[in-house]
């Protein structure tokens, strides 16, 4: 796999989201229950970035309508959201994190 | 007319009486007092007792929303709903009013949906109505948002209930009101099913117009078979309608506030009329002559001795039968002096294309430019106007006196007075 590195772990907090662009991908960096996710940031419902959203019981919830998404599979939990968003591996080494594309 | 001898917009303020200070006339029953026409109080007492009290309103056909997502905008009353088909393929009502700071969020007449979102703050519902998103619920940075407790099911629209029958859609404030086939009695459903068999609709056009008069002058007009031969002109001497034609004007027996005007044309073209009876008849104009015969061509096509009848249902629609002229009139009250009246035109799905084109070219018999109709919304303009501006107060309601409900002679108002009767009993007055 092709691992980028995206941020250092000080820089997230727990129960945090952080917004990251790596190669012109607008992805969202997530804390949740002290295990790291990665997705896709913008909703699949309407544009809001999911790095604004809330993070509960294992999904982040969008802050604009509440569509909720796994953090595991990405997939939409509720309306209004019907298309799940893309999930990415992550990985830290250190303090470094990366995620694979 | 000149502007000048029209004061447009001005009521005698004793006309605006307050409830306090409406007395039916001693006449009972045999009078109509102008405040019913010209008092705000009133309005808005009929608005909360009437259309949003135990009884179904108009708001669709059926075929104007078929598919999921399908919505188009309506009224109960005044009061502005959304008629919407959800994914399960189940209708809803909803006011047109977001939960959240009020604003009106449907702005198109209709459409397709996955959801309604308020352009002023995105909140945003399903087509069920119920509250599904609130931007920034949770705050920013864990700042600001909704509280704790608050729940999305408790800030959902404001939803009616819904019933249909035969691809008709009516709404309803009321948990109490009876199921549609009731409320619409037998006599009244009968004739209904003859217009709605429960066969595809197919809509050919809408016509929408202002008429500057009270809401129930539209109900009386179609409760008065004395002035349709008075009036139009284009009945009598197209023998449509001609005193002594075969006819009825049919209260419903439980309430008497739906009706039915019914008549049966001959199967001349144009009338014959004697000599003695042409006198009486102002409107009979024997010179005049269709340039297009097909125009009042009749196709026997329902099982129903009338060849037309109008129907009254309470308290906001009309249901239109005119030979081979179908529509639906939805009755809009715009404050006391004023209603809008919006006209669906339909056929059947299974309608030939010569017969659409004959339902087509008919249909110019009525609407608010029709060759009659016209003068219906004219005469009503008059009696509004001079409802607001004279300085005495009552209408008389004698001919057929007695009489309450239906009634066999055309030279009748029982029927207008069965229609008071049941509305001074639920307004109280």
């Amino acid at each position: 796999m092709n691992w980028i590195k995206i941020a250092s772990v000080d820089q997230i907090a727990a129960d945090e989201s952080l917004a990251i662009e790596v190669q012109g991908k607008q992805l969202a960096l997530h804390q949740c229950d002290d295990e790291l996710f990665i997705t896709d940031n913008v909703c699949t419902h309407q544009y809001a970035l999911l790095s604004d959203g809330f993070l509960e019981d294992g999904c982040i919830e969008c802050p604009l309508h509440q569509a909720k998404f796994d953090l595991r599979t990405g997939q939409a939990m509720c309306a209004p959201a019907t298309v799940g968003v893309q999930t990415y591996p992550v990985k830290t080494e250190g303090q470094d994190i990366f995620v694979a594309l | 007319m000149y502007q000048s001898q029209s004061v447009i917009g001005q009521t005698v303020g004793s006309k605006d009486a307050a409830l306090a200070d409406c007395a039916w006339p001693a006449e009972g029953l045999d009078a109509i007092p102008d405040w019913v026409y010209t008092s705000q109080e009133v309005y808005d007492r009929e608005m909360e007792r009437i259309f949003h009290g135990d009884t179904w309103n108009y708001v669709a056909l059926e075929t104007e929303i078929p598919n999921p997502g399908d919505y188009k905008r309506s009224f109960v009353g005044a009061t502005p709903v959304v008629v919407s088909r959800a994914q399960d393929g189940s209708l809803h009502v909803f006011e047109n009013r977001c939960a959240h700071r009020g604003a009106e969020f449907c702005r198109h007449s209709h459409g397709n949906a996955n959801e309604f979102v308020c352009p002023y703050h995105q909140w945003s519902y399903d087509l069920k109505g119920n509250l599904q998103g609130v931007p920034f619920k949770r705050g920013v940075n864990k700042a600001g948002g909704m509280p704790r407790d608050f729940r999305n099911e408790d800030h959902g629209l404001r939803k009616l209930n819904v019933t249909t029958h035969h691809g008709v859609v009516f709404a309803s404030y009321s948990d109490k009101v009876e199921p549609i086939e009731q409320y619409l009695t037998p006599e009244i459903l009968e004739d209904f099913n003859v217009a709605f068999p429960g066969k595809p609709l197919k809509i050919l056009g809408y016509y929408r117009n202002e008429v500057p008069c009270n809401w129930k002058m539209y109900h009386e007009n179609l409760k008065d078979p004395y002035h349709a031969t008075l009036l139009h002109s284009f009945l009598v001497v197209f023998g449509l309608l001609v005193a002594g034609n075969k006819s009825m004007m049919l209260a419903d027996s439980k309430h008497g506030r739906h009706g039915i005007m019914g008549s049966a044309k001959t199967d001349d073209l144009y009338a014959a009329v004697s000599e003695e009876t042409k006198k009486e008849m102002r409107s009979f104009n024997d010179g005049m002559r269709l340039r297009d015969e097909r125009f009042l061509e009749f196709i026997k096509e329902f099982d129903s001795p009338w060849s037309v009848t109008m129907q009254t249902v309470w308290p906001n629609l009309v249901v239109q039968r005119e030979m081979n002229t179908m529509g639906v009139r939805q009755i809009i009250p715009n404050g006391p002096n004023s209603m809008i009246m919006e006209w669906t035109m339909f056929g059947y799905a299974d309608d030939t294309e010569e017969m659409t084109r004959h339902r087509l070219r008919q249909g110019n018999l009525m609407g608010p430019s029709g060759f009659l109709g016209l003068e219906d919304n004219e005469a009503m303009k008059f009696v509004q106007e001079g409802v607001r501006r004279s300085s005495s107060n009552v209408n008389v309601i004698k001919l057929d006196s007695g009489k309450i409900g239906t009634s066999e002679s055309l030279i009748s108002e029982a029927a207008i007075r069965a229609m008071y009767q049941y509305y001074r009993g639920v307004m109280d007055f």
